[in-house]
């Protein structure tokens, strides 16, 4: 049982966090056990639609929550209020009936998936990471950098908000492990046997499209070519075969510091 | 009142919108130019007698109108089109009345609702059912609503359930005779469902049957515990009726919690089943149970088909069920016997079916606290996408999805209006990785006749016509016809966001027009 009076003190706190947004970091329910109580009521609540590990649900176009950003919500107050009130017009139905403490638990749980980059020290250096990724590794030759850099590859400046360090290092050292579709190659013949090969950026049921490593963008009708093969391995080497371990750790390094910068 | 009249006389069309009787609605598929109810006539087929668009001139269809929702939920809707009149049920619980031929609007209706709703599964509506002058909707806040056709007022609002307790619905109703067949949603909230009807003149419940039985009634001893009064057993899909044997066909969901069984040990009567109701009284007739004690969100919550057939040189009154646990069965429609079974999409989860339809389970297929990966997935072999059969194919069609996912179990207690699921799963690679298609089946026997490979998946419902077309959509935004004899692909347009509603065909002026939502937008395709 908690006395009323704290109740009430929730409630106003609340109300002022929602008024200075930039304060909203601020909010008192971040223990883990906080985080805990947050988890067990969006597995509850939340997790038919945005699913139980809150990676969205293609069946109810929920979208994924644990990538550190949020289509509605930019900080701890907006979160707040698209969870308690939802989003008018849209399937997001808030839980206004569930006590505000609640509400609070499970913004800390949603914002428990971010990778907190405090969590980790990490044995690379990330200049030395930097200077791989843009000499030795050739990175930058099909990945794109704030701009600037190649589209073979997915765009890595925000790649820290949604990716920790030792998925990193997975990805470079086994990388046909985990390929996105989107980064799967199809071989398309077409009726006089020729052939054109690139990156899937999109594949329905009845066309394709392609970017082949030219980087010239291709559409298919598949009803039009002879055959459409589809390779779900990576098209990037392994790091394990072009950069030593020490190496491997300064890309990773280099790599956790690509993220968004606050304020942006 | 003259001058209106000779208005009338000048405009040089007959007025629209004639009284459906309940005699229209029992020959509803002889008036092809209209599509009367949820699934087209009383048997749910979801076959049109019109010919006009077929395989020869299919890839002639071009846009005739779009109607734009004010929502921007994904619409379920299937509109009604009565005598150029059509009525399109819009996200949460709104309904609008439009010229069937332009799109363009005669009234809406926007039911108010209160602000704590319970819905797992969006703000959804499939549509509404008609008899006379009146529309029946269902909305979110469970209550079941009369609208005046040609006007849009309010004649009755019955609230069905208590929406706090963890009751919604979003189904089409029925019309049985002078009542209005109507289901509850709610299977995630620890509801205990029910069936009921309603006299559509006053709103006033004529019956109410319980998907769970109470104490002292058979069945209740399938649900360990008082876990009865908790279990779920929703029925949010529309069903079908029978005039000669005077039988309502229902399909229920699932039992509650979700994926943990363990506190519902037993079979958990009549969740999963098909039920075959007396129209009259309301009492069970008989029932069949697809999935005893469910752990994996099988809801039997399909159209029951209803298609007469011949077996084994015997005339069956049959019922053709493609159910989301990944099999397909043909019952004996009047007795609930089982005819037919044999997967049509991806399953683990089972041995086989025994002689009697009961599933044979497979050890170590259910839900653990660490996740166990099963075929089919939460969204199943099929899910509550709306089949088609065609009695000039004999097949039923069907949209079928060979996945799999990650079960989980997990603890939890009831609290009224909280959700209460013990669970849930998650994917173990992109859709992508999975086959989904559109399948024609031969009732007599399950085989797969034919399939049309989606790319990457389909939550469309599928409608059937005379012309030897199968119309389908798609979750990246296609609407497609194909060849009902063999699947072939015979025209595609791109509508822009997934088709997650159901096809309907109709006539105005004696032209043939197909339309379906996709996003929230209702398309109109003609050929004229």
């Amino acid at each position: 049982m908690r006395p009323a009076s704290l109740d009430t003190c929730l409630l106003l706190l609340g109300s002022l966090w929602i008024a200075h947004p930039s304060r909203a970091q601020e909010h008192a329910f971040n223990s883990k056990v906080d985080v805990e109580m947050g988890e067990r009521v969006f597995l509850s609540e939340c997790g038919r639609c945005h699913g139980p590990d809150a990676k969205g649900n293609d069946e109810t176009d929920a979208p994924d929550l644990t990538r550190g950003r949020f289509k509605s919500a930019t900080t701890d107050a907006g979160l707040f209020q698209v969870i308690r009130d939802g989003i008018p017009g849209t399937a997001m139905i808030g839980i206004g009936w569930a006590p505000e403490t609640t509400v609070w638990q499970i913004v800390a749980y949603l914002k428990s998936l971010n990778v907190d980059p405090g969590d980790y020290v990490l044995p690379g250096s990330a200049d030395r990471g930097r200077d791989l990724f843009y000499d030795k590794g050739n990175c930058i030759a099909c990945h794109m950098v704030r701009g600037e850099g190649g589209r073979l590859g997915p765009d890595l400046s925000t790649v820290a908000n949604r990716r920790k360090p030792e998925e990193l290092k997975a990805d470079l050292t086994h990388p046909d492990e985990t390929v996105e579709p989107r980064w799967w190659t199809v071989k398309v013949t077409r009726p006089d046997g020729s052939v054109v090969e690139g990156l899937r950026m999109n594949e329905d049921t009845f066309t394709v499209r392609l970017m082949d490593a030219r980087e010239n963008l291709w559409h298919f009708s598949k009803g039009e070519v002879r055959s459409i093969e589809r390779i779900e391995t990576s098209t990037m080497p392994s790091a394990e075969r072009t950069l030593t371990p020490g190496e491997v750790d300064d890309l990773v390094a280099y790599l956790f510091s690509l993220r968004k910068e606050s304020g942006t | 009142m003259n001058s209106l009249v000779l208005l009338m006389a000048l405009g040089a069309q007959t007025p629209s919108l004639a009284p459906v009787t309940w005699e229209r609605l029992l020959k509803a598929a002889d008036e092809p130019s209209n599509w009367l109810m949820y699934s087209g006539t009383l048997d749910s087929q979801r076959f049109s007698r019109l010919d006009r668009v077929n395989r020869e001139n299919v890839s002639k269809l071009a846009l005739k109108w779009a109607y734009q929702i004010p929502q921007i939920d994904r619409a379920e809707t299937v509109p009604l089109v009565v005598d150029g009149v059509m009525f399109i049920t819009e996200s949460p619980s709104n309904v609008v009345a439009v010229d069937a031929g332009t799109g363009r609007p005669y009234w809406r209706y926007d039911h108010e609702l209160p602000e704590d709703l319970r819905i797992c599964c969006g703000r959804n509506n499939r549509g509404v059912a008609i008899l006379g002058e009146t529309l029946f909707m269902s909305t979110l806040d469970a209550h079941l609503v009369a609208i005046d056709a040609r006007s849009g007022s309010l004649k009755w609002n019955a609230e069905v359930a208590n929406h706090k307790a963890g009751y919604s619905k979003t189904e089409a109703p029925l019309v049985v005779k002078d009542m209005v067949i109507s289901g509850v949603a709610g299977g995630e909230y620890g509801i205990r469902g029910f069936l009921d009807a309603y006299d559509a003149e006053t709103g006033e419940r004529v019956w109410r049957l319980y998907t769970i039985p109470g104490p002292g009634e058979p069945g209740n001893d399938t649900w360990a515990g008082d876990s009865w009064k908790t279990g779920g057993a929703p029925t949010w899909i529309t069903g079908s009726y029978d005039p000669e044997l005077n039988l309502i066909y229902w399909g229920t969901g699932n039992p509650g919690p979700d994926w943990n069984g363990e506190g519902r040990k037993g079979d958990n009567l009549y969740s999963d089943s098909a039920l075959a109701i007396d129209a009259d009284t309301g009492k069970l007739a008989w029932h069949f149970q697809f999935t005893p004690w469910d752990v994996h969100d099988w809801d039997a919550i399909q159209i029951p088909i209803l298609a007469d057939l011949s077996l084994n040189g015997e005339a069956r009154k049959a019922m053709l069920w493609a159910n989301r646990n990944a099999f397909y069965y043909t019952l004996d429609r009047k007795t609930g016997e089982f005819l037919v079974g044999k997967p049509f999409a991806k399953q683990t989860w089972a041995q086989g079916l025994d002689e009697r339809g009961r599933p044979i389970r497979a050890p170590g297929k259910l839900p653990t606290p660490e996740g166990n990966v099963v075929s089919p997935p939460i969204l199943g072999g099929t899910n509550w996408y709306s089949p088609a059969y065609s009695p000039k194919t004999e097949l039923l069609y069907v949209n079928a999805y060979d996945g799999e996912q990650k079960f989980f179990l997990r603890e939890e207690e009831y609290r009224e209006g909280e959700e209460y699921t013990g669970g849930g799963a998650e994917n173990v690679a992109p859709l992508e990785k999975y086959k989904s298609a559109i399948r024609a089946l031969d009732p007599r026997t399950g085989d797969l006749r034919w399939e049309f490979e989606i790319q990457p998946r389909s939550s469309s419902g599928l409608l059937a016509s005379a012309g030897d077309l199968v119309f389908g959509g798609t979750v990246e935004g296609y609407f497609f016809a194909l060849d009902a004899e063999t699947g072939r692909e015979l025209w595609h347009v791109a509508v822009g966001a997934r088709v997650h509603s159901a096809p309907i065909t109709y006539a105005v002026g004696g032209e043939q027009l197909v339309t379906i939502a996709a996003g929230n937008v209702v398309f109109t395709f003609g050929l004229d």
